[in-house]
């Protein structure tokens, strides 16, 4: 039981120390050579305008939370497409109902105009 | 997964039948908020109270019908949860009924309000139910996701918006403490289920005759975790601003409905799975229980605020409820069960008082209850009743729960414990004597009368029967949930 546990803290730390250990070779082997535009923050290719610590619409949380939702479904529908053909008929109800709970929640959002950009 | 049993499948889904039943109601009634044009409180407040009575009575016919687990053993409808689902749901018609005038008062999502108490109240029963601590975990997220938006309800005012904070941040970290504690539980027995849980933790006692520094860890956590949830001293520092900030509707729910659930997950975590670890906690709950007892009270003496009175005096109440839990034996079980059914009526019906003189007067200050008994004989009687009752005066239920408790601990062993209790009983007997003689011996002038509404009135009718019913006809309902008790122990 404790040494299953093992396998993981071995693996945890050969990965981090392969990760440090690479970006150590690479600082002691490369040349540097740096200018104002090299250090400058990358914006696809913009020039940088202001500081990324703005104050930014709450509404982007909202369609995170709604994004998120519709996404961890898809978590409970590939078991559930896998064993379906085992199932039968009441797991495909049962998944409609999950599914009808979830767009409830999309359609409540939709009603009370949270989808809506103004 | 090979041959499918339909048949199995539908007895699962008839034991999680009252949950069910509360839930699509709860999505009714959040659609009837969307699809109205104004938000009507009278018609999302009437549903909501059929939906809990509807839920009473099918959690009464599944308790009737079906009786055993569901889920592969992660969930259970057995006499102890009939007991804790009707106290559950008894506390949730009771905080729906005296909604009604403080939704009136709201100005936006009124619909959402008794939806978002029916979901919370669905987390509730499925806390009730769980025997494996993933499940309970869930249960207790959902039942406070919803209590987390309901305290910052009142969402133009400063305080509501701090209660919500202060909620959702420490409830998150109590989450968290208990979900660590349940993954060193795991780490240790390698199972979640309280049964298997129980049986493992038996052959770690039995192969090397003690218990690893981890399992005090685990129990250290676990209980911090549950401390959280129940604002059991020294984890209630959140309770007395959230009660002070919350709609107080929600502020009786939050002490009572909730902590019920809580108290039925935490028999079914120490009194099943981890019973056999009790000699490493019961010292722990005994040393939080006289704490709870002591911080509690002491603190209720200076307050001036009622909700923040009635706050710290619910720290104390769980204290008291705890001292039940040094006997781990029938006895233990039955005096916490009992104790959380008067504690649901006496605590529901002061908080009704409380709604009930702000309605009127705009006003939670102890000091302006002076001479309520001039300006409403009824209200008065009322709430200096059920302050007796927490205080633990016969012929009140609040006298016999506390009389259950220590005579528990007592038949443990515990005499320090219960004089510790009733030292701080005589403490609490003061500020709870102080609002009394406040209201029924005014010093100067007392303002106009107050009239009570008819839907508060009814709420604290059926509070009042409750604390002199059980109060004073105890033997059935005893006998009941003492028959719930040996079957939760006996593991059935």
């Amino acid at each position: 039981m404790v040494s299953d546990f093992a396998a993981v803290a071995v693996f945890l730390v050969l990965g981090a120390g392969f990760v440090l250990f690479n970006f150590l070779l690479a600082k002691l082997i490369r040349p540097s050579a740096p200018t104002p535009i090299k250090l400058s923050t990358y914006e696809c290719g913009e020039s940088p305008v202001g500081s990324a610590w703005i104050q930014f619409n709450v509404r982007f949380y909202l369609f995170a939370l709604i994004f998120v939702i519709f996404d961890v479904e898809v978590v409970f529908l590939f078991p559930w497409a896998i064993v379906y053909r085992s199932l039968g008929l009441f797991a495909l109800v049962e998944m409609l109902i999950f599914l009808a709970i979830l767009i409830f929640g999309l359609f409540y959002a939709w009603r009370k105009g949270f989808l809506r950009w103004y | 997964m090979s041959a499918f049993d339909l048949t199995k499948f539908y007895a699962d889904w008839q034991i999680i039948l009252p949950e069910c039943f509360l839930f699509v109601w709860a999505l009714f009634v959040l659609t009837l908020a969307t699809l109205g044009k104004k938000d009507e409180p009278g018609r999302s407040g009437t549903f909501a109270l059929w939906t809990i009575l509807g839920a009473l009575i099918t959690a009464v016919w599944v308790g009737v019908t079906a009786d055993g687990a569901a889920f592969g053993g992660t969930f259970v409808f057995d006499r102890l949860a009939v007991v804790f689902k009707e106290v559950v749901l008894g506390g949730v018609i009771l905080t729906a009924i005296s909604s009604i005038g403080t939704v009136g008062r709201l100005e936006v999502h009124r619909g959402e309000y008794y939806g978002l108490i029916l979901l919370s109240a669905v987390g509730m029963l499925l806390m009730v139910s769980a025997t494996e601590l993933l499940t309970l975990y869930i249960a207790i997220e959902l039942s406070t996701m919803g209590l987390y938006v309901l305290a910052a309800y009142h969402k133009g005012s400063r305080r509501s918006a701090e209660a919500g904070l202060k909620y959702v941040i420490l409830g998150g970290i109590s989450s968290a403490i208990l979900l660590y504690g349940v993954a060193w539980l795991y780490g240790l027995t390698g199972t979640t289920n309280l049964a298997a849980i129980k049986d493992a933790v038996m052959n770690i006692y039995m192969s090397t005759g003690g218990f690893p520094p981890a399992m005090t860890l685990a129990l250290i956590f676990v209980l911090a975790g549950f401390g959280f949830k129940l604002a059991l001293a020294p984890f209630h520092m959140w309770a007395p601003d959230v009660y002070e900030g919350a709609p107080t509707p929600i502020t009786a729910f939050l002490s009572v409905a909730s902590k019920a659930a809580a108290l039925a997950a935490f028999l079914r975590v120490f009194f099943v799975g981890l019973e056999s670890a009790a000699m490493a906690w019961t010292q722990m709950i005994a040393a939080l229980a006289a704490l709870g007892m002591i911080v509690g009270n002491v603190t209720a003496i200076v307050q001036t605020n009622i909700k923040r009175m009635l706050a710290y005096s619910s720290v104390a109440q769980i204290g008291y409820i705890l001292v039940g839990a040094v006997a781990r034996d029938t006895w233990g079980a039955t005096a916490i069960s009992f104790y959380t059914m008067a504690y649901l009526f006496a605590n529901m019906g002061a908080f009704i008082c409380v709604i009930a003189f702000s309605e009127r007067t705009g006003s939670d200050e102890i000091a302006d209850y002076n001479g309520l008994a001039a300006r409403s004989p009824v209200l008065a009687a009322f709430f200096a009743l059920f302050l007796l009752s927490l205080t633990g005066i016969p012929p009140t239920a609040g006298f016999l729960a506390k009389y259950y408790v220590f005579l528990a601990a007592v038949n443990a062993g515990y005499l320090w414990l219960v004089i510790v209790g009733l030292l701080t009983s005589v403490i609490a007997l003061y500020y709870y004597a102080t609002v009394i003689r406040k209201m029924y011996f005014p010093s100067g002038e007392t303002a106009s009368t107050i009239t009570v509404s008819k839907s508060l009135t009814l709420a604290l009718v059926i509070s009042t029967i409750g604390v002199l019913f059980f109060g004073v006809f105890p033997g059935p309902f005893v006998g009941w949930i003492q028959n719930a008790a040996q079957m939760l122990l006996a593991g059935k």
